[in-house]
């Protein structure tokens, strides 16, 4: 309703400019009559132009029939009638050709115009409508990217968290052997200093023998602050640090925490360390536990054995490419296939007590170090984890 | 016979306890034999006399109480002192049902020990008197003729000797005859003596 309404008043509007100019064109042309002969052309041209232009093609043939009416009535003998004389005919249609030929190509070109500017009109909306959709994607997008970092985040903390309680798990289960490895050295000052006071106290004084004890007592009681400062290394909790590190070193104190645990199982622990490795850049604690858990495993795995001698041998070696790898090698039940092939899956464990982690944060610590962990079974019976670390000259972050 | 010296045995597989316990003990004036394990103890020749063992319970191989079970299977009376790192209730119950002497945590304060070991000495010495006596006196029975024998033991049930003379066929007084023999022999002071004797020798069989 609304636009029929606009529509026509714009349609009245533009009849009504074209009647305007007509007669302006008119009333030009008849006052200049006297000083110009035929000066109609000119300013009726000019009105049929306009009035296309602005009032488009209902108006321009309304501008060209006024015209023509006009300059038949005023400027074509016989003036002051509709008609024209025979004579003048062929200019007074020539005029008319020219102001419909004028009109149409006004109309022609204004349209042109029009459909030209309502291209570029929705272009303009199109090229909105991507940007705005642009815009969406790329909020969206951002957003994702935000959920994803906080989603990292977590995990990270949530491993470094697993790491720790696998790390107390495995100290849980050791935690027998290790009250029994600082009791043990207690014991033995608590004995050797009895034994010497006793020595002190004779009538006749045996300074020999209470010396020798008071010796042993000072031995246990340095046994006993090491054993603390292993298990005190092992335990605290410090942030990932990673520095340039021998793993023979690491090897060892792992071996020497395990001792007592080995000799409970009558597990002979065999070390085959290759001397001068290069060293690694690495986490000690972190490596540390992997050691620890690959140890503790191999002597879980011979706890059935009886038929052979429970071996468990630790190699480490350079290896070419810059890589070191390290060896545990059990002479224990083996690893079946479907064992073998879920071996490295968190919480798969083959034990009634076992949390199934200890293997898979092993494997993520190694492989945080540029490295590799993986098991093979062995043609003689038992198994070997083993793991390479690349060297840390620089080069491997 | 004079009695040998108290020897006291000490097994365990840390070699710092096993010095200090062996100078502890010896610092006292008493014996001491030490062992890194319960197998190497069961493969040394022991001297007869008095002695008491002090073990660790927790040792690689055979474990104390497993060589307390194995050593009341052999029939070896010997008092245990029992050495723990961790005082655990039902292994001490377990320890102490199969007879041990004393039940320790390490660290063992040395007095505690010694006192503990001049106990468990005495009380084997106790143990080993009744042991040697009990030998005596079955050694004495042994030297009983089967005819004695079956004398004695209708003396021990409280018949008479007529009554013993119809049971076994024969007369009154060789019935006396046999009597006056067990007497002597089993050096019996009296009846009561006598009856007393033959209780105490037919004990272990009823347990």
């Amino acid at each position: 309703m609304e636009m029929d309404h606009a529509l026509s008043r714009r349609t009245v509007a533009s009849y009504a400019l074209a009647i305007l100019l007509v007669s302006l064109a008119l009333a030009v042309s008849l006052a200049l009559r006297s000083s110009f002969s035929n000066p109609f052309w000119f300013f009726f041209s000019a009105a049929v132009i306009l009035s296309t232009w602005f009032g488009r093609n209902g108006a321009g043939w309304l501008a060209v029939a006024g015209s023509t009416t006009a300059v038949m009535y005023y400027f074509t003998p016989p003036i002051h009638s509709f008609s024209v004389e025979e004579r003048h005919l062929p200019i007074f249609f020539t005029f008319v050709a020219c102001e419909v030929g004028v009109s149409q190509l006004i109309s022609w070109r204004r349209r042109t115009e029009e459909e030209i500017r309502q291209a570029r009109d929705e272009l303009e909306v199109k090229v909105a409508a991507r940007t705005a959709e642009l815009k969406n994607a790329n909020d969206a997008l951002l957003k994702q990217i935000a959920e994803q970092r906080r989603t990292e985040e977590t995990l990270q903390t949530t491993r470094a968290e697993l790491a720790r309680a696998a790390r107390i798990t495995t100290i849980g289960e050791l935690t027998a052997s290790i009250a029994h490895e600082v009791n043990q050295p207690l014991a033995a000052v608590v004995a050797n200093a009895d034994a010497c006071v006793a020595w002190l106290s004779r009538e006749a004084p045996d300074l020999v023998e209470a010396r020798a004890a008071a010796e042993r007592a000072t031995q246990g009681a340095t046994r006993a602050s090491e054993v603390i400062a292993r298990i005190r290394s092992l335990i605290t909790k410090v942030t990932p640090e990673k520095s340039r590190l021998q793993i023979n070193g690491i090897i060892e104190q792992t071996a020497a925490l395990v001792d007592g645990q080995a000799l409970k199982n009558r597990v002979s622990l065999k070390l085959g360390l290759s001397r001068d490795l290069p060293l690694v850049l690495g986490d000690s604690i972190q490596l540390q536990q992997v050691v620890l858990n690959l140890l503790m495993n191999g002597i879980e795995a011979m706890s059935s054995v009886t038929d052979r001698p429970r071996t468990l041998i630790l190699r480490s070696e350079s290896q070419p490419g810059g890589q070191i790898r390290v060896a545990v090698q059990d002479s224990g039940i083996g690893l079946s296939e479907e064992v073998m092939n879920r071996l490295f899956e968190p919480f798969f464990t083959t034990r009634s007590k076992g949390m199934g982690m200890g293997l898979s944060i092993s494997r993520s610590i190694v492989e945080a170090h540029g490295g590799r962990l993986w098991a093979e079974s062995n043609g003689s019976g038992g198994a070997t984890f083993q793991f390479t670390l690349p060297v840390g000259d620089g080069r491997a972050a | 016979m004079k009695e040998q010296d108290p020897v006291v045995f000490v097994i365990d597989d840390d070699r710092m306890i096993r010095d200090g316990l062996q100078s502890l003990i010896k610092s006292v004036g008493l014996r001491v034999e030490t062992f890194a394990s319960a197998p190497e103890f069961l493969a040394a020749k022991r001297p007869d006399g008095p002695s008491c063992l002090v073990l660790d319970v927790r040792m690689p191989g055979l474990s104390g109480l497993e060589l307390q079970l194995k050593l009341s299977e052999d029939s070896t009376r010997i008092p245990i002192i029992f050495i723990t790192g961790h005082g655990d209730i039902p292994m001490s119950v377990r320890a102490m049902k199969e007879g041990a002497q004393e039940f320790l945590t390490k660290p063992v304060r040395g007095q505690d020990l010694l006192d503990a070991i001049q106990k468990a000495i005495a009380s084997d010495r106790v143990l080993r008197k009744e042991r040697l006596e009990m030998q005596e006196i079955r050694g004495r029975f042994d030297s009983l003729t089967p005819r004695e024998k079956e004398v004695l033991d209708l003396v021990v049930a409280g018949l008479l000797n007529k009554q013993i003379a119809d049971q076994l066929g024969m007369s009154e007084l060789t019935v006396k005859t046999h009597r006056a023999r067990v007497m002597e022999k089993t050096q019996a002071d009296s009846l009561a003596h006598l009856v007393r004797m033959a209780e105490k020798l037919k004990a272990p069989l009823r347990k």
